[in-house]
């Protein structure tokens, strides 16, 4: 699986997207602590996100202080000689400029799925073992099985770091995440400081099957408006035809490796075949009369209203011809034509 | 170089030796043109080289010949034979060669016309009519000269559904206004025999609303069948017309056709008996425009009318109370007239012959239905192709310089504090 990136940003700052999946453009920083509290309050505007998966990630901002205050206190932590477990290359400049590489620090990020909503409500911290470049497994399940009680909605939806750069060791991190959840969410918090920036260094990668995309999103902070309700419209029509070539292609596949099998050309594999019956048997999904009654009803009312539409649209410019081929051709014009005013 | 006219032979074999390719064609058709009047003089004597020139092959030299011989008078005698000639040609010619002349290849077709009404047979123009229209139009949106040839051909021979056939055509380029009026009206009279009413109101209505610098008898005529076939169909007649109607039509047309404005106000006060009076009163003038036939019709849909507005006051009603209310003379012949109409899928009801009542229902249309959904999925897709070519009419004519001095010379009158930056005139 691929790791694409997804850019928070609050305001209108596009990226394009990087020309292959691992490049990554640097994000911008400013102070963890209270510049982003104030950038929090302030922020104003929000984007719709425009990724080939539809996703919209909803991100609080009890998570982006979680985060901060980890790696700061990992940080202050780690200025005296006497090091902890972490991976890290000790600082030992003074405490007021920034490190070069200040300590990684790593933790799970936990929140809520609905459809295609991704929203991410709290983080907790794990160990890291930098001999296996993994994570403490018995510690996560350990951690999780608490919050669970406290939290019973919440899954695993992801994990976060902190650096400048996601790294190639974070893919077997990611890698293993994913018997947890089939599609975690890599959240990353560039501590370093840049005051000329205004938006948040944060940046969430997903992890996607074929494409490369590249997303745009926002930390919603207040409900957002989504702009005007054409960029609403857009953006949900979007968002339900990439969906429907996603599972257009994977049906595509499927059928194709039917048909494969059936030839001959590949050995049969009845577990497989028993998965896609029944998958088969699932469908249709709903079938019943009044479904189709009032599916039907719907689709022909917008239909109907489409039309409507476009009559009208027809009928006046009809309306403005028609004016117009009278004021052309009508010898006795009904205005009386006189020429000059004076 | 000019064409060998000097006799039959060389003529054929010019002929045959330039409508190989297209080039060629075209270069015989130049020199043909040069040589019209030459071919037209000695018409008689090149009539022989019909014989040894293959129509669908030499299309362009054959319909040149035969133009010629077809131009002056033809004596009864050999109407027949032209016919037949004419028929074999039209069938076998090829369409990108007469396409070159179709002028020609038009006075040819209407010789034709001519021929078999002078015959009395219109029957055998029908299909040699239908196939020529197909050559010669460009799309079929095209009217040609030819259609209202076919139209009343089709009318004479009562072949009405062949007629309707080609009127199923939407027309949007029109050569000549008098085809288009002759058009709609032929095509008018063939939807009643159809008993296509709607098509034949909106042929009329064309007719009616077309643009026109003065009046014609066509457009009288349409008129006074518009007011039948509204009175008949829809069952009432507003007397207003649409603002896209020329003006010299707004203010004659009524003059002409006073009787039949007097018997659709008479139609409208539900008065069965009084419009009978009124009928038999007129009945020369209705004769004399060959109306008296949708006259009757128009007589007997009073009854129908009378019971659709009983449907509007009334749920349930005996069929004594609507034989009562609608002027019929017995309850039987209400309940046929009830029949009659549900059939049709006029009105919605239940008829109960065990005590004789009526119960008058909703439409029950759903619209729930893939039908319906296909239905306005199409009309959405026609609605759009109107659309656009709506829109460049539009933008033509906004760019047409006659309407663009008019505005200029109008706007003067209300921009009078700037009116020396808005021009005179657009010389152009």
């Amino acid at each position: 699986a691929d790791i694409n990136q997804i850019k928070v940003g609050l305001g209108l700052v596009k990226h394009p997207p990087p020309p292959d999946g691992k490049k990554i453009i640097p994000s911008v920083s400013i102070p963890p602590s209270e510049k982003t509290l104030a950038a929090l309050k302030d922020s104003t505007t929000t984007q719709m996100a425009s990724s080939s998966s539809g996703l919209t990630f909803k991100l609080h901002p009890l998570v982006i202080v979680n985060i901060s205050d980890h790696h700061t206190r990992v940080k202050s932590q780690s200025q005296p000689p006497t090091a902890n477990g972490f991976a890290s290359d000790a600082t030992s400049a003074s405490s007021n400029s920034p490190p070069l590489s200040s300590p990684r620090v790593f933790g799970c990020v936990i929140g809520v799925q609905r459809g295609r909503t991704v929203e991410i409500f709290n983080s907790f911290e794990l160990l890291y073992d930098p001999s296996t470049h993994s994570l403490d497994r018995s510690f996560l399940e350990k951690k999780q099985e608490l919050y669970k009680k406290v939290f019973p909605n919440f899954y695993i939806l992801g994990w976060y770091s902190t650096s400048a750069d996601a790294e190639e060791s974070d893919m077997h991190i990611h890698k293993a995440l994913m018997d947890i959840n089939e599609s975690p969410v890599y959240v990353l918090l560039n501590p370093s400081i840049n005051h000329a920036q205004k938006d948040l260094p944060v940046t969430i990668y997903e992890s996607v099957e074929a494409e490369r995309i590249s997303v745009d999103h926002v930390a919603h902070l207040k409900p957002s408006d989504g702009g005007s309700a054409a960029t609403q419209l857009a953006a949900h029509l979007t968002g339900i035809h990439s969906a429907i070539k996603m599972l257009n292609s994977r049906i595509r596949v499927l059928h194709h490796y039917l048909n494969a099998m059936q030839k001959g050309e590949i050995p049969y594999e009845n577990s497989l075949l028993r998965q896609v019956s029944s998958l088969l048997r699932r469908l249709p999904a709903i079938e019943s009369e009044k479904f189709q009654d009032d599916f039907l009803m719907e689709y022909n009312d917008t239909l109907l209203i489409s039309y409507l539409a476009m009559f009208t649209d027809c009928s006046s410019t009809m309306n403005d011809l028609v004016d117009k081929i009278n004021v052309a051709f009508d010898r006795h014009s009904r205005r009386g034509g006189r020429t000059a005013f004076i | 170089m000019n064409l060998n006219v000097n006799s039959v032979d060389s003529l054929v074999a010019e002929i045959q030796g330039l409508s190989g390719s297209t080039q060629d064609v075209n270069h015989l058709n130049n020199l043909l043109k040069q040589s019209e009047d030459v071919i037209r003089s000695q018409a008689a004597t090149f009539a022989s080289c019909l014989t040894r020139l293959d129509a669908s092959l030499h299309s362009l030299g054959y319909l040149y010949v035969l133009e010629a011989c077809t131009a002056g008078p033809i004596p009864e005698a050999q109407a027949n034979e032209l016919v037949l000639s004419v028929v074999r040609f039209i069938d076998m010619c090829s369409v990108e060669q007469i396409r070159l002349v179709p002028d020609k290849f038009i006075s040819v077709c209407k010789r034709l016309h001519e021929q078999v009404m002078v015959l009395g047979a219109p029957m055998r123009a029908v299909a040699p009519l239908l196939t020529a229209i197909r050559k010669i139009q460009l799309s079929s949106e095209h009217l040609t000269p030819l259609h209202p040839d076919f139209l009343q051909v089709c009318l004479s021979a009562k072949c009405y559904k062949i007629g309707y056939s080609i009127l199923e055509d939407d027309i949007l380029e029109v050569d000549q206004p008098r085809d288009f009026f002759l058009y709609c009206y032929y095509g008018g009279m063939i939807c009643i025999g159809q008993k296509r009413l709607a098509k034949a109101l909106e042929l009329f209505h064309n007719v009616v609303t077309a643009p026109m610098s003065s009046m014609n008898a066509i457009a009288v005529e349409a008129y006074k069948k518009y007011i039948l076939v509204s009175l008949i169909h829809l069952r009432q007649f507003s007397a207003s017309f649409p603002k896209y109607t020329s003006s010299v039509a707004q203010r004659n047309l009524k003059n002409f056709s006073q009787p039949y404005i007097e018997l659709a106000n008479s139609y409208s006060t539900g008065n069965i008996s009084e419009l009978e009076a009124f009928v038999q009163a007129n009945q020369e003038k209705f004769e004399n425009g060959n109306n008296l036939g949708l006259v009757k019709q128009v007589v007997s849909s009073m009854y129908k009318r009378n019971i659709q507005r009983l449907t509007q006051t009334y749920l349930t009603l005996s069929l004594q109370d609507i034989a009562n209310t609608a002027q019929i003379n017995t309850p039987k012949e209400a309940e046929m007239h009830v029949l009659e109409m549900i059939e049709d899928g006029e009105i919605f009801a239940t008829i109960n012959q065990k005590d004789g009542m009526v119960r008058f229902l909703e439409d029950p249309e759903q619209y729930k239905t893939c039908e319906m959904i296909e239905h306005i999925d199409s009309s959405i897709q026609r609605i759009m192709k109107l659309s656009k070519k709506l829109t460049t009419m539009d933008e033509s004519m906004s760019c047409d310089p006659l309407y663009l001095s008019k505005v200029g010379r109008e706007r003067q009158r209300f921009d009078f504090d700037d009116f020396d930056s808005v021009p005179q005139k657009f010389n152009l």
